[in-house]
């Protein structure tokens, strides 16, 4: 087996991740988390770092682009942002529900600000989470759940499979464990935009 | 498609391969409030799974893979190994296919598996962090080999086995032996134990009935008897083994059935041997500076419960 092991699906991946900030008026955006680019223009990031309805994008080249939030689901916790012009490589993605458990996983995003960090490991469960871990009601829903080591900074940002095609996009972390909402779910909030 | 890419691909296959293949022969375990945690069916109708997840004797149920729900019973616990064995109905799931752990170096690939519910086993993946011989943990059990590794012990993961990328079974997580690093609970550790508490319900270990105390021999005894320290006896329980043999205070054992003694570990692995309760076995001692030997029958530690 060759050396470079995720590296070549980590780096197509990396090219299509963003930061993004809420929009302050006259102040420089940080990153405050990551988002996805589901086309070359629209953005896929959790709803609790884009808590205004503009935000702007940090593209990996250092452009700031200002967007609007054009859809947002905040039980689901996933938003959508509209930046024209931003002109980022569009992902390619997988249902989690045709992987199973063991299989190879990978995570892009600023954990602690650190830019487009990857972080590796495997998919646990396609499932609403096991009874005793505690999520506030939340649990129910469908997460996926990973053993891949997940900080803030990762948040809105992809996890991939094996193939780096995104699965997910990361929220949270229960009792260790990685979540992400799976990508069907992220599909039925994208429906009807173009 | 590149060579890497299909080769990544492959690995992440065989990964989920071997999670089907271990995951087929675990059950989760009902035996504590809120969350479950998980067995290994051992034997036919044998599910191992880890002591401190045990938190009541009575009404224990196990998850099989299908789903369905199924009453066990406790066949016997051993907090010095942090095991416990349940007895279930036989040709309820796969048996687990074990591996040698001796085979494991640092560095291999490893997984952490789990069963909490009646959906799929569930994973955690790592290496293999460091191996070696024979210890003793801090709740007191004698364990045949170290055997650690970087994985995510997550809640529920306790009692589930460690797996190599082939899917075989290499022993028993404990998320209670070790803070820092995920602990194996070694093959050869859990047969021990397993048969124990299938005969008996315990793990029977050797007692004497004296307190000790390491200790120097001076230089004379030490060029004189060849041994250079011993246990000293601080105290000797009446109707004992020791007070028996005739064992008496300030007595210092220097060796046990031939072998020297000069600290407590020596002491613990003999009496921790598995047929060691009834034997006879041979003390050599230092009393009042001259060498006598001194035949013990040895005893059982009376349990905590």
């Amino acid at each position: 087996m060759s050396t470079t092991f995720l590296s070549d699906p980590a780096e197509r991946l990396r090219a299509s991740v963003v930061g993004i900030a809420n929009r302050a008026r006259g102040r420089r955006a940080a990153g405050a988390g990551a988002a996805i680019a589901w086309s070359d223009d629209l953005f896929v990031t959790s709803a609790h770092v884009v808590t205004a309805s503009h935000a702007t994008i940090v593209t990996r080249d250092g452009r700031a682009v200002p967007g609007d939030v054009v859809r947002r689901d905040d039980e689901r916790d996933i938003a959508v942002v509209h930046a024209p012009g931003a002109s980022v490589p569009a992902v390619a993605t997988a249902n989690p529900a045709t992987l199973r458990a063991g299989s190879l996983v990978f995570a892009v995003g600023h954990p602690f600000g650190v830019r487009d960090a990857v972080s590796v490991g495997v998919l646990q469960a396609v499932s609403p989470l096991p009874r005793g871990y505690g999520l506030n009601g939340k649990g129910s829903f469908v997460w996926i759940q990973a053993d891949v080591r997940l900080a803030p900074g990762n948040s809105g940002g992809p996890l991939a499979d094996a193939q780096g095609r995104v699965i997910g996009v990361a929220a949270m972390v229960v009792s260790g464990v990685a979540l992400a909402v799976p990508v069907p779910d992220v599909e039925r909030l994208l429906a009807g935009i173009t | 498609m590149t060579d890497d890419r299909t080769t990544l691909a492959m690995l992440s296959e065989q990964l989920a391969d071997a999670v089907a293949t271990a995951g087929a022969a675990l059950v989760a375990v009902h035996a504590r409030p809120r969350l479950p945690s998980t067995g290994v069916h051992w034997k036919d109708g044998v599910v191992v799974t880890t002591e401190g997840t045990i938190r009541r004797d009575d009404n224990i149920e196990v998850t099989l893979p299908d789903g369905r729900r199924i009453p066990a019973t406790l066949a016997g616990r051993d907090r010095g190994t942090d095991l416990a064995v349940l007895r279930i109905a036989p040709g309820s799931l796969p048996v687990a296919t074990l591996g040698d752990p001796a085979t494991l170096r640092p560095g291999h690939l490893v997984l952490a598996l789990a069963r909490l519910d009646e959906g799929g086993p569930r994973a955690a993946f790592g290496a293999v962090s460091a191996t070696g011989g024979k210890w003793r943990c801090w709740k007191g059990g004698e364990i045949d080999q170290w055997l650690q590794s970087d994985l995510d012990i997550y809640p529920g993961f306790g009692g589930g086995p460690l797996v190599d990328a082939a899917g075989r079974i290499h022993g028993v997580n404990s998320g209670g032996l070790s803070r820092a690093l995920a602990t194996t609970i070694p093959v050869a550790t859990v047969n021990r134990v397993t048969a124990q508490l299938l005969e008996r319900g315990y793990v029977a270990r050797g007692w004497i009935g004296a307190a000790m105390q390491p200790v120097q021999l001076d230089a004379t005894s030490r060029q004189r008897l060849k041994h250079e320290g011993g246990l000293l006896l601080l105290s000797v329980e009446p109707d004992a083994p020791a007070s028996r043999a005739g064992l008496l205070i300030g007595d210092v054992i220097v060796a046990i059935d031939g072998q020297s003694v000069e600290g407590f570990d020596q002491l613990l692995d003999v009496l921790g041997a598995g047929d060691v309760v009834g034997k006879k076995l041979r003390l050599e001692v230092v009393r009042a500076g001259q060498p006598v030997s001194v035949d013990v029958v040895i005893g059982e530690r009376r349990r905590a419960r």
